[in-house]
């Protein structure tokens, strides 16, 4: 167990090392986006919610999950191309330790980029409040957990930075398309309302807009659900992947 | 404790669009606590086949490996604990610093936070790598990164040290200090398993070594008795020019040539008469380990 803490703060202090990658470009993103859906949809209600407040938490939802997704997928085929996945091969380490490890390191760089975008740009999200701080804290350290596993098993089975192009733009981007992150998934015509709602990445967006606003696309509890057993299956996937590549890369 | 118990492993690797490589057939191995070992062999004969299968790093596909009693496969971790390891292979994280690469590995190996800067000090400094300790591990010379290898796998102090050519391209007085930490080590308890190409260095270090060749053990045992058993069968000398006719049975051997002994006065006046003024020295006794490994492995 302790063994596993000296590779998490390792890979933290690589992204530290990475400050402004970490810091400013998620906040570069946000802004970018929030710019040009307010001068088109400024003053627009979803539900009891300003529109540009829906998409600010779908935003930042979307930079935990992108950030603690490519977090270790990129230090892992890094450390592939250079061969210092040797290190990984040799310690005393188990797999799911090592694979939590870059996980966690993966969650607390997430926090740390919402917490500073927040504080950047949340001055100028109308309405912006907290409904339920301690749903927040749960579901994002468990959607950072489920996409940095996931980060993790991908990084583990891919060849390289290709690979993660195609993972980017063919399961990726239409995850995020249709996962509600600009507009409610009800106000899809059918049957892509029914498909986002089998799209994992959906119930972990509604749960964190769920415990910032209050607003919901179906069941949050629902989303809770779901975004905890896919954490589990990930572990479980996530443990078996870095059993078999740390021996046969 | 044996540190070292190998029993009839075999590997074969299934390259994808490639024909199979049978790289390691039914080797044995156990190796006595508190020595060094040599495992030796020409280039693709298995030995870091072998070494990755022992470090826990590659799966064979039979046989069992224990490191002091504890299997590889069914305890990784706990056997992973006891070794420290060199691979042949260098390789360098990217973004960190010297103290930085040996700080987290340390850390990995459960070496408590506060004693790794001291260790890690003390490690540095055996390996003349002070000044660089704070210097970006990719930016260090291919010796100095080889150092740092070898300056992560012995953080932890670990029983059992494996070395994978850690003198491969580490210059003439530099490979004498790793000699040295070598040697120290062992004088403190540590097992030693090294590959070499270098014989001259195995031949001065190992207490036994094991010949494999085509992934199978030829020869393995005591270094002194080897040597005893094809040392009254050969003569060495030197000459002055090398490039003149040799006698039929003469072998060059590095800068030495080398003459089966059947009769040791007919054979030196043989050569002496043939080669005359020209040798510059000769001597009969033991075989070097050069030869002993060209014969072997021929
Ligand atoms: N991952 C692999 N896939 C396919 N073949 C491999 C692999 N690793 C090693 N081999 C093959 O296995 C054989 C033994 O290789 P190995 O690296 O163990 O040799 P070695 O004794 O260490 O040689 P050297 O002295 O050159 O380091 C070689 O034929 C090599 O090509
Ligand atoms: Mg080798």
């Amino acid at each position: 167990m302790t063994y596993m803490w000296a590779l998490y703060a390792r890979e933290v202090k690589r992204f530290q090392k990475l400050w402004m990658d970490t810091v400013f470009s998620p906040i570069v993103s946000t802004v970018l986006y929030l710019s040009v859906f307010g001068i088109v949809a400024g003053g627009q209600m979803v539900g009891d919610v300003n529109y540009l407040l829906f998409i600010y938490t779908g935003l930042l939802a979307m930079n935990m999950v992108n950030s603690s997704f490519s977090n270790p997928t990129f230090a892992l085929i890094i450390a592939k191309n250079t061969g210092s996945i040797m290190d990984l091969q040799l310690v005393p380490v188990q797999p799911w330790g090592i694979g939590i490890a870059y996980a966690l390191a993966a969650v607390t760089r997430a926090f740390i980029t919402i917490v500073i975008a927040v504080l950047f740009t949340g001055w100028f999200i109308p309405g912006l409040s907290l409904e339920h701080p301690l749903l927040l804290l749960l579901g994002m350290v468990l959607t950072g957990l489920e996409f940095g596993m996931l980060g993790v098993v991908f990084g583990m089975w891919s060849k390289g930075f290709e690979s993660l192009t195609f993972m980017t733009t063919f399961i990726m981007q239409p995850m995020i398309f249709l996962a509600g992150v600009f507009y409610p998934i009800a106000t899809l015509p059918a049957p892509w309302d029914t498909v986002s709602m089998f799209n994992p990445l959906h119930h972990n967006i509604n749960l964190l807009r769920f415990a910032v606003t209050g607003y919901s696309d179906g069941n949050p509890w629902l989303s809770l659900a779901v975004v905890t057993v896919l954490g589990l299956m990930l572990f479980a996937g996530m443990h078996v992947s870095t059993a078999r590549k740390i021996r046969s890369l | 404790m044996i540190p070292l118990h190998v029993q009839a492993v075999s590997k074969t690797f299934h390259p994808p669009k490639r024909p199979k490589v049978e790289a390691l057939k039914n080797v044995s191995l156990k190796l006595e606590a508190g020595k060094i070992h040599g495992l030796l062999g020409p280039n693709g004969a298995g030995k870091s086949t072998l070494i990755g299968m022992i470090s826990g790093t590659l799966i064979p596909d039979v046989g069992s490996i224990e490191i002091f009693g504890v299997d590889i496969l069914k305890q990784v971790r706990n056997a992973k604990m006891l070794m420290g390891v060199v691979p042949q292979e260098i390789t360098v994280e990217m973004a960190f610093t010297v103290r930085e690469v040996l700080y987290y590995f340390s850390g990995m190996y459960g070496v408590p936070v506060k004693e790794r800067n001291p260790r890690i000090d003390a490690v540095l400094a055996e390996l003349d790598l002070t000044d660089k300790a704070e210097e970006r591990a990719r930016n260090l010379s291919g010796g100095m990164k080889r150092r740092l290898m070898i300056a992560k796998a012995i953080l932890h102090k670990p029983k059992f040290l494996i070395l994978d050519e850690p003198t491969a391209g580490v210059d003439v007085a530099l490979r004498q200090r790793i000699w040295q930490l070598v040697r120290r080590l062992n004088a403190e308890g540590t097992t030693i398993l090294f590959t070499t190409h270098y014989l001259e260095e195995a031949e001065q270090l190992c207490d036994s070594i094991t010949l494999i060749n085509h992934g199978k053990v030829i020869r393995e045992g005591n270094l002194k008795e080897l040597q005893k058993e094809f040392a009254q069968n050969t003569i060495h000398f030197e000459l002055f020019d090398t490039s003149v006719e040799h006698l039929p049975k003469v072998k060059a051997v590095g800068v030495e040539f080398e003459y089966p002994l059947v009769d040791l006065e007919a054979d030196m006046h043989a050569i002496t008469s043939h080669y005359n003024g020209n040798l510059k020295s000769i001597k009969s006794g033991a075989a070097s380990l050069e030869t002993i490994f060209l014969e072997l492995t021929k």
